[in-house]
C-alpha cells in the first residue's frame, strides 16, 4: 500500500508503482487526457507530483509517446487506473519500469477527480508519496533546490541541423525536447545552459526556454540580468520559463498562480481569434507591471485573463506562456515558430 | 462579430419522420437551435411533419408548421412568413438536402440567405468526387475512390487494382446503399446487377479500409476561422461497420497524443478548405502501424455524432453552432455548462463514455449482420469512471434479454463466427468467448477491436467468475466498481436481481454521483448534470427542495418506444416546474431532448433499469416519481419500486393497478367482471389447454405474454402449429404466467383512445380511427382525427367505457385504450396506463396541452376540467417503416410493431390531409399514369371499388394472372404482367423499370405460399421507392383522395384548430 498525504492532512491510499521510494513535491494536475509519457518527461515537472484529472493512463504502449528528454523529471504520478489490473505484458509493466528506473513512485488507484477538486479549492499544495501514512514533514520549498540543474546538460554545444544560416543563442533552462527540436529546425543553435556564460559572439536572435520552478529562483538570477542586458541588442524569444524570465528582465512581476494552468485545451486569444494551446506553468506574469514595463500583453487566457504572450514589437522581442511545441496537445500554434523563422530572414 | 442585426425570422427545417439514420438527436439539435434563437431575440418558424417531436411544440418553435418537407410547402412558409433566413444545419440529411434543392431552384439571394455554410461548400463536403478533389488538393489522404456508370464500367473496373471496396450511390442517408466488395470480380458482378436496374444512375467505387481504427472528430467553426474540436470518438469496431452501429467510446482510448493531434490538425484544415461555419464532423480512419490515416467522410452539420458528443461532453453543440450561424464568434459566447468559462475551449473529460447502438432484430426478422449500412434504431450511452463502468452501464441500458445476463451461452463455432463477422450481439460475444477461455489476442485478432478493450473486458469477466451460486458475491463492491449491473450479478448467482438491489440498499453499497463539467473539475460548475460511479465521492447533496419528482424518460429509440416518449418526458418536466416542483429527469438516451441538462432541474444520466432508478430514488431522500412517460419500462419496474418504497411516491396510476392491467389474464378477467366487451378469448396455462383452445376460437388468433419474450410481446397467428409452437416458447420460459389468446376481430375498425384522469373525473382528449382494419399494430396503422369521423353514438359508448376503467383501475394522469368495433358493439384489446405513443399527435391535432392537464390531473389540482375539443380539421397519422435496410424481411405489417416513426399530414380536407400524409411517407413518389395490382383471392372482391376509381382517372392498371382474370370477368379491363417466376414478360420488374408506376396494391393471403410470392414483389418495389399498399382499406382511402388531386397548402398549425 502506497500513501499519497498532503499538506492538508489528507491521506489517500492506493497501489504503488515505479519506484519504491519516498517523494516529497508539489501537488498539481494536469487535464490532458492524452502523452503521459510527454509528460513524465517533460522537464518542467520538475519538484512536482503531477495528478492525472483524466482516468486511465498509458492505455497505449510507451513507444506511441514522444520522450521530452531521455528521463523521468516528475517528481512523482497520482493515477486513477494506470491499466493497473492487467497482470503481465500490460503497458502500466512499461511504465512501472521506466518510471521505477529514474527513482520515480506512482501510485494507481486515486480518485484524482476529487484531488483536483481539492487543488482547485485550496490551490497547489505540498504532498509526499510513501509508504507510510505517517505524519510527514511539510516544511521544505519543494522549489529551494535548483531544479533546473538535472535537466540540462552542462557543456555549451552547437546543433547545426537547419539549412538557414541564422544563428540562435538557445538558454537552456530546462527545455522540453520538442522546443529545441522546433528551433533547431528553423536556425543553427548555439544550447547554453543556464548556469554557463554565454561566449560573447553575434547571434541574431536569443530564446530562453521553458523549464521548472519558479523564475524567481536564485539559480536564474545571472540569465535574468543577462537577457536585460540584450534587449535592443538583438531579437529575443522564450516559452513558458522563458517568457516569466523576460519579464523578469524587463523589471516586471512574477507572481505563483493559485493552482496554474496545466492541459491541452487552454484557449488563448487576441481579442479577436482562439487558439488551443497546451499549458503548463504554475507562475505567470503580473500583467499591471509588465505593462508599466513597456511589454504589450497581445494574448492572454480566455478564462481567467492570464497574460499568455507578451511583446515589445519595437525592440523585437515575443514570448508566450503557453507551449507551442504542444506535445502532449494541440498543434495550434505551432506558428510561433515559423513566426521566428520569418522574422529572422526579415 | 456580435449578433446580425439584420435577422428577425428564421426557417429551420427538421428532419421529418424518425428513420433508421435520423432519429431523435435532431430534436435535440432542432430543439436547442429554436431555443438560442428565442434566446437572441428572433422568431423561429419550424418546418417539421414528425409530430412526435418537441421541436414542433409551442413551447420550443414560436411559429410551427407540421407540414411535408418539399419545395412547394418551403416555398409557401417563405412567402407567408416573410422569412430572412434558413437553417439546415440541424435537421440531419434531409434538411441539408431540402436546402440543397432550393440552391439549385435558385431561392436564396441577398433576401433569403442561407446560415452557415454555403451551398456551393456543402456540395463540396457531400459530392465524394467533389470531396476527394478538395481533400487532394489540401494533401489531406483519401482512399482511392472511382465512379463507374453503365456505359464504361467493364473497362473501368479492368483497371483498378484488385482490392476490397465499398460501393454505394451519392447523396446517401445512414450510409444506406453502401456495401462491401472483396475483390473485382464480387465488383463486376454487383455492378452488373445494379446498371442492369438503373442503367443511368453512377456508382462510387472506394478502396475498402477495413480494419482501421475509425476515429471521429466533433468541430466548430465561427466566420472568424476559430475552430476547435469538441471531443474525439474511438469505435470499438473497426472500419466496414458504419459509426452509428459501432460501439463507440469518448474519448479516444487506445491512440497516442500524436496520433490525435495528427487527426485533430488534419480536421482543422478540412473544416477550413470548406469554410464551415458551425458544427462539422469528420470521420478517419488511422493505421496505428504505418502512421497512416485516410480521411473518411465530413457532415457538414450537427449529426448523430455531435448529439452523442454533446451529452459525453457536456458541450451544446446544436446550441453553440446555432449562436455562431447568427453571426457570433466563439470568444463572445458563454459555455454554458459551467456559466464561467468560455465557449471557445476544448472539453477536458475525466470520466469515459461508451455508446452501444439499439438495433430492432426483436422487432424485425432479419439476419444479425451489421455494416456500413446502418440498421440500428437508437443508442443508449454509458457513463463511467473507467472503460469497464462505462461499457456496463451501456450494455444495462440497452434493456435487452442478453443486457440482463450478459452470455449467449452459444457453442464454440456459433460463437466464433459471431466474433468474425459484425452483428448486434458480437459485444456479448466476447464475454462469452473469454468465460469459454478465448484469450484477449485471439479476440482481438477475431474481432479487429483493440486489444485494450478485450482486455478491460477480461477485467470485468475475471471478477465475475468469482461469483457463486446462490449468495451475494462476496467482490460485489469490486463488481459494482466495474460497473457489473445487479441484474447480471443476479443471473451469475441465480438469485433474484431484486434480492441484490435490495441488499445493496440495506448494506450501503451505493454508487456516488459527479457532476459533467467540460473541465475535468478545473472550474466549478453550476449545472447538475449528473452520472454515478462506484468511484469518488458524492459531488452534490440531494436537492434540499421538498417538491420534487424524478420522471423516468423512456431509454433507448426502439421500434414501439421512441420520441413519442421523450415529447412526453421533456413535456413533463416542463410541467411539474410550472406547477411548482423540481425535477430530476433519469435517462441514457444521448440523442433525446429529455437528456438536455436545460430542460430539467436535475439530469442523471443512468441506464432505466431498477437499479439505477432505485439508487436515483435513495440519493434524492424518496421523493415522488412519475413513470407514466417512459413507456414500458417504467410499468415494468413499478411494482418492485413500490414494494421498496412504497405506492405513495408515485403520481399517477398506481403500481399495483398497474399490474392488474399489465398481467393480461388480470386484466381480461377485471373488464370481463367489469361488464364491458372484450374479443373472445382462453386463458392457456399448458400445451394441452392450448389444443383445446384451438378448437374453440377461431383462427387467426392473437397470442399475449404478460412479458415480453424473444422480443415479443404479442404474436398473431394464422396457422394451428405456429400457435401451438409459440405458446410453448413463452410457457417454457416463464411457466408460471398463463398465456392469453385472443380472437382476431376482423371487418371492425380500431381506435386510440386518449384520456386524462384523477381516478373518477376524466376528460376524453382524442379519438384517433385507424384506417386499417383491427389487427394491425397501433404504431404502425395509419390513424386519423378529425371531425365527424365517429357516430355520437360510438362516443357516448366510449365515454361510457372510458367511466368503467377510470374507476375500476382508479386511472390518474394519462392513458390509452385501444377498443375494435363493429357491428356487435366496442371491444376493448388494451388498456395502458401511461402516456402513449399518441399524445404528441393528439396534443397538436388538439392543441390541448394533453401532458400538462394530465399532470394537473394525476396531481389532484383543483384545475376546472377542460372541455373536450373535437378537431377541426383531418390529422393523419402515417407510419414510416424501415423495410430497405432488412432485405430479408417482409413488409407485410402485424401485430407487432416495425415502424420507426410517423408523420403527420394535415389538411382541412381529409383528402388534403390524407394525400400530405402519403407524400409524406413516400417523398418520391408522384402520382402516376399507372399501377400495378396483385392480390390473394380472398380480397379479389373488395378491390373492385378502388380499381374502378382508378379506371375513372384514366390511370393503367397492371395485374397479374389471377387478378388479371377476375378482373375481367368483372368487366374491367386490365394489362397483364407476369410474377418474376412465370418466365413470360412482361414481368412486373419490368414495369418497375419502365413504367410510371406510383404504387402496387398487394393483398396477399396470409396463409400460405403467396406471402412467400409477394415478398418479391414487395422487395422489388421498396428498392426503387414504388409505395406499396398491403391493407385495402388504406389503399382505398389514399388512392381516392390523391387521385382527387386536392389543393396542398402550408399553414401554421393553429389554424387547423
Amino acid at each position: 500500500m502506497y500513501y499519497l498525504t498532503l499538506e492538508d492532512g489528507s491521506t489517500y491510499a492506493g497501489t504503488g508503482f515505479g519506484a519504491f521510494k519516498p517523494v516529497y513535491g508539489e501537488l498539481v494536475f494536469t487535464t490532458s487526457m492524452t502523452g503521459y509519457l510527454e509528460s513524465v518527461t517533460d522537464p518542467s515537472y520538475r519538484g512536482q507530483i503531477l495528478v492525472f484529472a483524466f482516468p486511465t493512463i498509458a492505455n497505449y504502449p510507451l513507444n506511441k509517446g514522444k520522450m521530452e528528454s531521455t528521463i523521468p523529471h516528475v517528481a512523482g504520478v497520482v493515477t486513477k487506473d494506470a491499466h493497473a489490473r492487467i497482470p503481465l505484458g500490460g503497458f502500466s509493466d512499461e511504465i512501472s519500469a521506466f518510471l521505477g528506473s529514474a527513482g520515480v513512485p506512482g501510485i494507481d488507484g486515486i480518485e484524482t477527480r476529487s484531488l483536483v477538486r481539492k487543488i482547485r479549492e485550496r490551490g497547489s499544495m505540498r504532498a509526499w508519496i510513501s509508504q507510510s501514512d505517517e505524519k510527514k514533514d511539510f516544511s521544505g520549498d519543494p522549489f529551494a533546490e535548483d531544479l533546473i540543474y538535472p535537466t540540462v546538460t552542462h557543456s555549451i554545444s552547437e546543433i547545426r541541423k537547419s539549412t538557414s544560416d541564422k544563428r540562435i543563442l538557445f538558454i537552456n533552462a530546462g527545455s522540453k525536447k520538442s522546443v529545441m527540436d522546433n528551433m533547431a529546425d528553423l536556425a543553427n543553435l548555439t544550447v547554453v545552459p543556464y548556469d554557463m556564460e554565454v561566449p560573447d559572439e553575434r547571434y541574431d536572435a536569443i530564446f530562453i526556454s521553458n523549464g521548472p520552478g519558479n523564475p524567481e529562483s536564485p539559480y536564474l538570477q545571472n540569465v535574468v540580468k543577462y537577457v536585460r542586458t540584450m534587449i535592443g541588442e538583438t531579437k529575443i524569444y522564450g516559452i513558458c520559463l522563458g517568457q516569466q524570465i523576460i519579464a523578469l528582465a524587463y523589471g516586471a512581476k512574477t507572481y505563483k498562480m493559485h493552482f496554474g494552468h496545466r492541459g491541452s485545451n487552454h484557449a488563448v486569444t487576441d481579442g479577436k481569434a482562439v487558439k488551443i494551446t497546451t499549458h503548463n506553468h504554475g507562475f505567470a506574469v503580473d500583467k499591471p507591471s509588465a505593462e508599466a514595463r513597456g511589454l504589450k500583453i497581445s494574448e492572454w487566457d480566455a478564462n481567467d485573463g492570464t497574460p499568455e504572450k507578451l511583446e515589445d514589437p519595437k525592440n523585437m522581442v515575443r514570448c508566450v506562456q503557453y507551449h507551442p511545441e504542444a506535445s502532449p496537445g494541440p498543434h495550434d500554434t505551432l506558428g510561433f515558430f515559423d513566426m521566428i523563422r520569418k522574422e529572422l530572414k526579415a | 462579430m456580435p449578433l446580425n442585426h439584420e435577422l428577425k425570422k428564421i426557417l429551420l427545417i427538421g428532419s421529418g419522420p424518425v428513420v433508421i439514420g435520423q432519429a431523435a438527436e435532431f430534436d435535440y439539435s432542432g430543439s436547442q437551435a429554436s431555443l438560442a434563437l428565442r434566446e437572441e431575440g428572433l422568431v423561429s418558424v419550424l418546418l417539421n411533419p414528425n409530430p412526435a417531436t418537441i421541436q414542433t411544440d409551442r413551447s420550443i418553435a414560436d411559429r410551427i408548421y407540421i407540414e411535408p418537407i418539399s419545395l412547394d410547402i418551403i416555398k409557401m412558409i417563405i412567402e407567408k412568413e416573410g422569412i430572412d433566413a434558413v437553417i439546415s444545419s440541424v435537421g440531419g440529411q434531409t434538411a441539408l438536402n431540402a436546402a440543397m434543392e432550393m440552391h439549385r431552384s435558385g431561392m436564396f439571394g441577398p433576401h433569403l440567405r442561407l446560415l452557415g455554410t454555403s451551398p456551393e461548400d456543402i456540395e463540396k463536403a457531400e459530392n465524394r468526387t467533389m470531396f476527394h478533389e478538395l481533400m487532394k488538393s489540401i494533401n489531406e489522404p483519401v482512399p482511392e475512390s472511382f465512379l463507374l456508370n453503365a456505359q464504361s464500367y467493364v473497362s473501368s473496373i479492368s483497371e483498378i487494382q484488385d482490392k476490397s471496396y465499398i460501393v454505394r450511390t451519392s447523396f446517401s442517408l445512414g450510409g444506406s446503399g453502401g456495401i462491401i466488395v472483396n475483390n473485382l470480380d464480387s465488383l463486376r458482378t454487383y455492378c452488373d446487377e445494379f446498371f442492369s436496374e438503373n442503367p443511368l444512375e453512377n456508382l462510387e467505387v472506394e478502396q475498402s479500409i477495413q480494419g482501421l481504427i475509425e476515429v471521429e472528430y466533433e468541430m466548430i467553426r465561427d466566420s472568424a476561422d476559430n475552430c476547435i474540436s469538441i471531443c474525439n470518438m474511438e469505435n470499438l469496431d473497426p472500419m466496414g461497420v458504419h459509426t452509428g452501429e459501432s460501439i463507440v467510446v469518448t474519448p479516444s482510448q487506445t491512440l497516442s497524443d500524436h496520433e490525435i493531434q495528427m487527426m485533430r490538425s488534419a480536421a482543422i484544415k478540412i473544416v477550413r478548405a470548406l469554410h464551415i461555419i458551425g458544427a462539422c464532423n469528420i470521420q478517419f480512419a488511422i493505421d496505428v502501424v504505418s502512421d497512416k490515416y485516410y480521411v473518411v467522410e465530413v457532415n457538414p452539420r450537427t449529426s448523430r455524432s455531435s448529439a452523442l458528443a454533446s451529452k459525453a461532453t457536456g458541450y451544446p453543440i446544436a446550441r453553440i453552432s446555432t449562436k455562431i450561424l447568427l453571426g457570433y464568434n466563439l470568444p463572445e459566447i458563454n459555455n454554458p455548462l459551467t456559466k464561467n468559462t468560455s465557449a471557445s475551449f476544448e472539453p477536458s473529460l475525466d470520466y469515459i463514455t461508451v455508446k452501444i447502438p439499439r438495433w430492432p432484430f426483436d422487432k424485425i426478422s432479419s439476419n444479425r449482420k451489421i455494416g456500413v449500412q446502418m440498421r440500428s434504431v437508437g443508442e443508449v450511452m454509458g457513463i463511467g469512471a473507467n472503460f469497464e463502468e462505462a461499457l456496463m452501464k451501456a450494455i444495462a441500458s440497452l434493456d435487452t434479454t442478453e443486457s440482463r445476463r450478459l452470455r449467449l451461452y452459444k457453442p464454440r463455432n456459433d460463437l466464433l463466427s459471431l466474433l468474425r463477422e459484425p452483428n448486434d450481439l458480437r459485444i456479448f460475444a466476447i464475454f462469452d468467448a473469454l468465460i469459454s477461455g478465448m484469450t484477449a489476442i485471439e479476440i482481438s485478432n477475431l474481432t479487429g477491436y483493440q486489444v485494450y478493450f478485450i482486455q478491460k473486458i477480461q477485467n470485468i469477466v475475471n471478477e465475475i467468475a468469482r461469483i457463486s451460486i446462490g449468495s451475494i458475491p462476496e467482490n460485489l463492491q469490486e463488481l459494482k466498481r466495474l460497473g457489473v449491473s445487479d441484474s447480471i450479478i443476479a443471473h451469475f448467482a441465480r438469485l433474484d436481481e431484486f434480492d441484490v438491489v435490495k441488499y445493496r440498499l440495506v448494506s450501503g453499497l451505493i454508487p456516488s454521483y459527479r457532476v459533467i463539467d467540460t473541465c475535468s473539475a478545473e472550474f466549478a460548475s453550476s449545472t447538475p448534470y449528473l452520472y454515478s460511479t462506484y468511484h469518488g465521492t458524492d459531488e452534490l447533496p440531494p436537492s434540499p427542495k421538498k417538491n420534487k419528482v424524478i420522471v423516468l424518460g423512456s431509454g433507448p429509440n426502439r421500434i414501439s418506444q421512441g420520441l413519442e416518449f421523450d415529447y412526453g418526458s421533456v413535456k413533463a418536466t416542463g410541467a411539474l416546474i410550472s406547477a411548482g416542483f423540481e425535477t430530476i429527469m433519469v435517462n441514457s438516451n444521448p440523442e433525446t431532448v429529455s437528456t438536455d441538462f436545460d430542460f430539467s432541474n436535475r439530469l442523471y444520466f443512468e441506464p432505466l433499469t431498477l437499479e439505477h432508478v432505485v439508487n436515483v430514488i435513495h440519493k434524492e431522500g424518496i421523493p415522488k416519481i412519475m413513470i407514466q412517460f417512459s413507456g414500458q419500462t417504467g410499468q415494468n419496474m413499478a411494482m418492485k419500486i413500490a414494494d421498496l418504497f412504497g405506492e405513495e411516491i408515485f403520481l399517477g396510476t398506481s403500481p399495483s393497478d398497474i399490474y392488474r392491467i399489465e398481467e393480461r389474464t388480470k386484466f381480461a378477467n377485471a373488464i370481463g367482471a367489469a361488464g364491458l366487451l372484450q374479443p373472445p378469448f382462453a386463458i392457456v396455462r399448458n400445451e394441452i389447454d392450448a389444443e383445446t383452445v384451438f378448437e374453440r376460437i377461431r383462427l387467426p388468433v392473437i397470442i399475449r405474454s404478460s412479458f415480453i419474450i424473444g422480443g415479443r410481446s404479442m404474436d398473431i397467428v394464422y396457422d394451428l402449429r405456429d400457435g401451438i409452437r409459440r405458446i410453448k416458447e413463452i410457457l417454457a420460459t416463464y411457466p408460471e404466467h398463463p398465456v392469453l389468446i385472443s380472437e382476431y376481430l376482423s371487418n371492425s375498425v380500431e381506435m386510440d383512445v386518449d384520456f386524462i384522469s384523477n381516478g373518477s373525473k376524466f376528460l376524453i382528449c382524442g379519438i384517433s380511427v385507424h384506417l386499417e382494419e383491427a389487427g394491425t399494430h397501433s404504431g404502425d396503422a395509419i390513424s386519423i382525427l378529425g371531425p365527424s369521423l365517429i357516430s355520437d353514438e360510438t362516443r357516448k359508448d366510449l365515454t361510457k367505457i372510458v367511466g368503467v376503467l377510470v374507476r375500476e383501475f382508479r386511472l390518474k394522469g394519462l392513458s390509452n385504450l385501444q377498443v375494435a368495433a363493429n357491428s356487435t358493439g366496442i371491444y376493448i384489446i388494451e388498456l395502458n396506463a401511461r402516456s402513449s405513443r399518441s399524445i404528441p399527435y393528439v396534443s397538436k391535432a388538439t392543441g390541448i396541452d394533453v401532458v400538462k392537464e394530465g399532470i394537473k390531473m394525476a396531481l389532484g389540482m383543483n384545475n376546472p376540467l377542460l372541455e373536450a375539443v373535437e378537431p377541426r380539421s383531418y390529422f393523419c397519422k402515417i407510419p414510416i417503416f424501415p423495410f430497405k435496410r432488412f432485405p430479408e424481411s417482409d413488409v407485410l405489417l402485424s401485430p407487432e410493431m416495425k415502424s420507426t416513426g410517423e408523420g403527420l399530414g394535415i389538411g382541412k380536407t381529409l383528402d388534403e390531409a390524407l394525400t400530405k400524409a402519403f407524400r409524406i411517407q413516400n417523398p418520391s413518389s408522384n402520382i402516376g399514369e399507372s399501377c400495378i395490382v396483385s392480390v390473394a383471392e380472398a380480397y379479389k372482391p373488395a378491390i373492385l371499388d378502388v380499381v374502378k376509381v382508378l379506371k375513372q382517372e384514366a390511370v393503367t392498371i397492371f395485374a397479374t394472372p389471377g387478378t388479371h382474370a377476375f378482373l375481367k370477368q368483372n368487366g374491367i379491363n386490365s394489362v397483364l404482367v407476369f410474377k418474376i417466376g412465370d418466365q413470360r414478360r412482361p414481368t412486373i420488374r419490368d414495369l418497375l423499370e419502365n413504367q410510371d408506376i406510383f404504387a402496387i396494391i398487394n393483398l396477399p393471403d396470409r396463409r400460405g405460399s403467396t406471402v412467400a410470392d409477394g415478398f418479391e414483389i414487395r422487395r422489388m418495389a421498396l428498392g426503387r421507392n414504388v409505395p406499396v399498399l398491403t391493407n385495402i382499406r388504406s389503399a382505398k382511402a389514399l388512392i381516392s383522395s390523391l387521385l382527387k388531386k386536392p389543393k396542398i397548402e402550408a399553414r401554421e398549425i393553429v389554424s387547423y384548430y
